[in-house]
């Protein structure tokens, strides 16, 4: 005899039951953790490289870089003497809340105040998956064309801010800074957006600002 | 691609409760997805038909309903369905929402005998 079972439960119960403990351990060691999303060529490893060349001077920052095949981000990012995992997806399109609690076992959680992560590019399939952070960071780039808000809004609605990176390239690009940012407002009004050229240096000052301005209120009273 | 991910999830909770119901065979599997997920319909659905091979739901078939976006503004408590001006409140003409559905994706039921 046929019959029907009620169940009612979030598909991803596995993912977010990790999350939830991930996100517990590093409230209780007072570390922040930072899910950098964007598609792949934005330049997160870039900008990773401009962040931690002033804030591992006030903070003492670690690195789980996110990739499909190779240690390349992860071999760049090695000058600056810092703790660093890389995650191998082999092909997966994102990073999950097991793989990331595996990760921080290789970390001596003591002597961290920042982790930064440096997701698999994609700006669909991570933003799926809650990997315990305390925010998530979207990064676009003005190459990739000013429909990205647009075409993926979910990122948008969720992070804690959003990078717009390579502003030096406007010039060579049909990208429409006033399309953008009402795109982006229309998701999201109140949204904090840095505009900044990692090679140039533009914008860079404000985002370290605000970003350290994070790391330092972390502390949960 | 993440498709896949979900559903190997899926599979788990179908398998685990049909062990703890004692079905000997899933016929149908329905699930509820809001329109905000980023999820392929087609894609789970092909993903789906993959991942039942050789499993106690072999052959059975995926229900996927839609969930309506539904938000709410921050500013003024207007609960509002987005249109072109993306997820503008009407009222307020700012976006500061929360979204009350439409991220949903969860396992409605199962059936099978």
């Amino acid at each position: 005899m046929t019959m029907e079972i009620t169940i009612m439960r979030n598909i991803l119960d596995r993912n977010q039951d990790k999350a939830r403990e991930v996100r517990e351990l590093l409230v209780s060691k007072n570390i922040m953790m930072i899910n950098l999303i964007s598609s792949p060529g934005a330049g997160k490893t870039t900008l990773l490289e401009r962040t931690l060349e002033t804030i591992t001077g006030r903070f003492r920052a670690a690195v789980i870089e996110g990739d499909v095949t190779t240690d390349r981000d992860a071999r760049r990012l090695q000058r600056f003497d810092i703790p660093i995992t890389l995650i191998n997806t082999e092909g997966g399109c994102h990073l999950d809340s097991h793989s990331i609690s595996r990760a921080l076992d290789s970390f001596n959680l003591d002597e961290l105040d920042v982790i930064f992560v440096e997701n698999v590019g994609n700006l669909v399939c991570p933003s799926h998956f809650d990997l315990g952070e305390t925010f998530k960071i979207a990064v676009v780039s003005t190459t990739e064309g000013d429909d990205k808000p647009a075409k993926y809004p979910m990122i948008f609605r969720e992070a804690k801010a959003a990078i717009l990176n390579k502003i030096d390239l406007i010039p060579y690009t049909n990208f429409s800074p006033a399309n953008f940012m009402s795109d982006l407002r229309s998701l999201n009004s109140l949204l904090p957006l840095f505009e900044i050229s990692c090679t140039r240096g533009d914008g860079l000052e404000e985002w370290r600002k605000w970003l350290e301005e994070q790391i330092a209120g972390r502390v949960r009273t | 691609m993440h498709e896949l991910r979900i559903v190997e999830d899926l599979m788990t909770i179908v398998r685990k409760v049909a062990e703890e119901k004692g079905l000997k065979k899933v016929t149908k599997v329905n699930i509820s997805m809001g329109k905000l997920v980023q999820i392929v319909p087609s894609l789970l659905e092909a993903a789906f038909n993959e991942a039942v091979a050789g499993s106690v739901a072999e052959g059975a078939s995926i229900e996927i309903e839609t969930v309506a976006v539904q938000l709410r503004c921050r500013i003024c408590g207007k609960t509002f369905t987005p249109d072109a001006n993306g997820f503008e409140c009407p009222v307020c003409r700012i976006s500061d929402i929360d979204v009350l559905n439409g991220n949903e994706l969860f396992i409605k039921s199962i059936e099978g005998e």
